[in-house]
C-alpha cells in the first residue's frame, strides 16, 4: 500500500543509547526518560488538535448525528493499526459503554473473506470500494482513516461513499496527503505531526470525542 | 462558540489528567520492555488478548511488532487470540467465554512467550483465567488495565491507567502500547539480555 508509514529511525531517537559503550542500568534511565517525553509530546499534539479542530469536530458530529437520527449507518476503513483502529470505531458505536445509545456502525476491514476475495480478484484498492458499493446508501457515513493520507484503498472508498452520497469523514496525519487534494470531503482531520504512533494517539482522541459528541446531540434531540 | 463545540474544548481538558499520567508510569515501562525483549531473545512470541474495544488494540499491538511502523525494524513474532472468530466463537459456545483466551493459551503458548492482556477495568473474566493460566505456564505477563489496580489480575507488569471511563483508558493504553513496542526495540538492538536481566 502506499500507506507505507515512516518514522524516524529510532537510532536518531536515541542518541545516547548508540555510544556504546552504555552501562545497562543507563539504558533504564534513557528508555525512563525517553517514555516520559513521548508522553509530554502527545499532550501537546492534543493540545493541538483541539485548537485547530473543536469546531470541525463539533461540526462533524452535527452531520453525523442528523444522519443517524435518519436512519444512516457508520462505515469505518483503513490498514494496519488504521484498520483495528476502525474496528474500535465501529465497536464504541455499535456496543458503545452502558448508558449510550446503541448506534449501526460496521467495520469493512473485519471480513476476510469478502478483504482477500476483493484483494485476489480486483486489487487491494478496492477492498473498502466494492464493500461500500456493495453496501452503503445515501444517508450513511462513511470514515477513513489512514496516518498518511495517502492510501490508495482509503482515498478510493471516500471517493466513492461522495459519490453515493454517503457523508464522509477522514483522520489523516502528515500534512493530510491525497486526502488533503480531495475536494470531495465533507470532514478532514489532519493530526499536525510525523509520527505515526503519535497520530494514531491523537486520532483515537478524535474520534472518541467525535463519538461523545454524537451521544450529546441525539440525547438533546430525544 | 457553539454548545457543542464547547463540549469538544471539554471532552479534551477532561482527559489530559489520566493521559499526562502515562509519564508517571515511565520507570515501570522501561522495565517491562527489557524483559519483552529478554523473551524474544530467547525465541518468545507475543501473544495479545482483550475483549470489546480493546480486542481491536490488541489486534494494532499485534500488528506493531509483526510488521513495524518504522521501516526497516524486524519483525517479531506476535498473534491476536480474538482474530479467529472461528475459534473464539466455538471456545465461547462449549466451555463458555471465559474460556476463550486460557484455552488458546493452554494451546499455543510456550514457556519463552509473552501473554499481554488488555482490559478497560480490570475486571474481565477471560482476562484474568488467561493471565492465571499464561503465569502457571511460565509465561511473562503483561496487564494494561484501567479503573481501580486492585481489580486487575496479579502479573509481572502492571500499567494502570487512571480513569474509569473506558475512552480516555483506551488512549492511554494505545501510547503504552507504542512505547512498549519502541523500547523494546531499543533494548533488542542495543543489550544482550545476559548484560540487563
Amino acid at each position: 500500500m502506499s500507506d507505507v508509514p515512516r518514522m524516524t529511525e529510532v537510532a536518531d531517537l536515541y542518541p545516547f543509547l548508540y555510544r556504546q559503550p552504555t552501562d545497562p542500568g543507563d539504558v533504564l534511565a534513557e528508555v525512563t526518560r525517553a517514555a516520559r517525553e513521548k508522553a509530554a509530546g502527545i499532550t501537546e499534539l492534543r493540545r493541538a488538535v483541539v485548537a485547530g479542530h473543536a469546531a470541525g469536530i463539533a461540526a462533524c458530529a452535527a452531520a453525523m448525528a442528523e444522519r443517524f437520527a435518519a436512519g444512516g449507518r457508520l462505515f469505518a476503513f483503513g490498514n494496519g493499526g488504521s484498520s483495528t483502529d476502525a474496528d474500535a470505531l465501529a465497536a464504541t458505536f455499535l456496543h458503545p459503554p452502558p448508558g449510550a445509545r446503541v448506534l449501526p456502525a460496521q467495520s469493512l476491514t473485519r471480513d476476510s473473506a469478502v478483504v482477500t476475495a476483493l484483494a485476489n480478484d480486483v486489487g487491494f484498492e478496492s477492498v473498502f470500494t466494492r464493500q461500500l458499493a456493495a453496501v452503503g446508501r445515501p444517508g450513511d457515513i462513511a470514515v477513513g482513516l489512514t496516518t498518511s493520507g495517502g492510501s490508495a484503498n482509503v482515498v478510493r472508498a471516500l471517493g466513492e461513499a461522495a459519490r453515493r452520497g454517503l457523508l464522509t469523514v477522514a483522520l489523516a496525519g502528515h500534512g493530510g496527503g491525497r486526502l488533503a487534494g480531495l475536494d470531495v470531503l465533507d470532514h478532514l482531520f489532519v493530526i499536525p505531526s510525523a509520527s505515526v504512533h503519535r497520530i494514531q494517539e491523537a486520532q483515537t482522541t478524535v474520534r472518541h470525542v467525535l463519538w461523545e459528541c454524537v451521544q450529546r446531540v441525539l440525547g438533546e434531540g430525544r | 462558540m457553539t454548545p457543542t463545540e464547547a463540549a469538544v474544548h471539554h471532552a479534551f481538558a477532561a482527559r489530559e489528567p489520566a493521559l499526562n499520567g502515562v509519564a508517571d508510569q515511565a520507570g515501570r515501562l522501561g522495565v517491562a520492555c527489557r524483559d519483552m525483549a529478554a523473551r524474544f531473545r530467547r525465541g518468545g512470541r507475543l501473544i495479545t488478548f482483550g475483549n470489546g474495544a480493546s480486542a481491536a488494540d490488541a489486534s494494532h499491538l499485534a500488528v506493531e511488532f509483526m510488521h513495524p511502523a518504522v521501516v526497516g525494524k524486524p519483525a517479531l513474532p506476535a498473534v491476536a487470540l480474538g482474530n479467529d472468530t472461528a475459534t473464539l466463537s466455538g471456545i465461547g459456545t462449549r466451555e463458555g467465554f471465559a474460556e476463550v483466551f486460557a484455552h488458546q493459551l493452554r494451546a499455543l503458548a510456550g514457556p519463552d512467550d509473552i501473554a499481554l492482556g488488555l482490559t478497560p477495568d480490570g475486571r474481565c473474566r477471560n482476562l484474568h483465567r488467561a493471565i492465571a493460566t499464561a503465569r502457571e505456564g511460565g509465561l511473562l505477563t503483561v496487564v494494561l488495565s484501567g479503573g481501580d489496580a486492585a481489580d486487575a489480575p496479579a502479573a509481572d507488569h502492571l500499567l494502570c491507567a487512571a480513569s474509569d471511563d473506558p475512552l480516555i483508558v483506551a488512549e492511554a493504553h494505545m501510547t503504552f502500547y507504542h512505547l512498549l513496542w519502541e523500547l523494546t526495540q531499543v533494548f533488542l538492538e542495543q543489550y544482550g539480555t545476559e548484560r540487563i536481566g
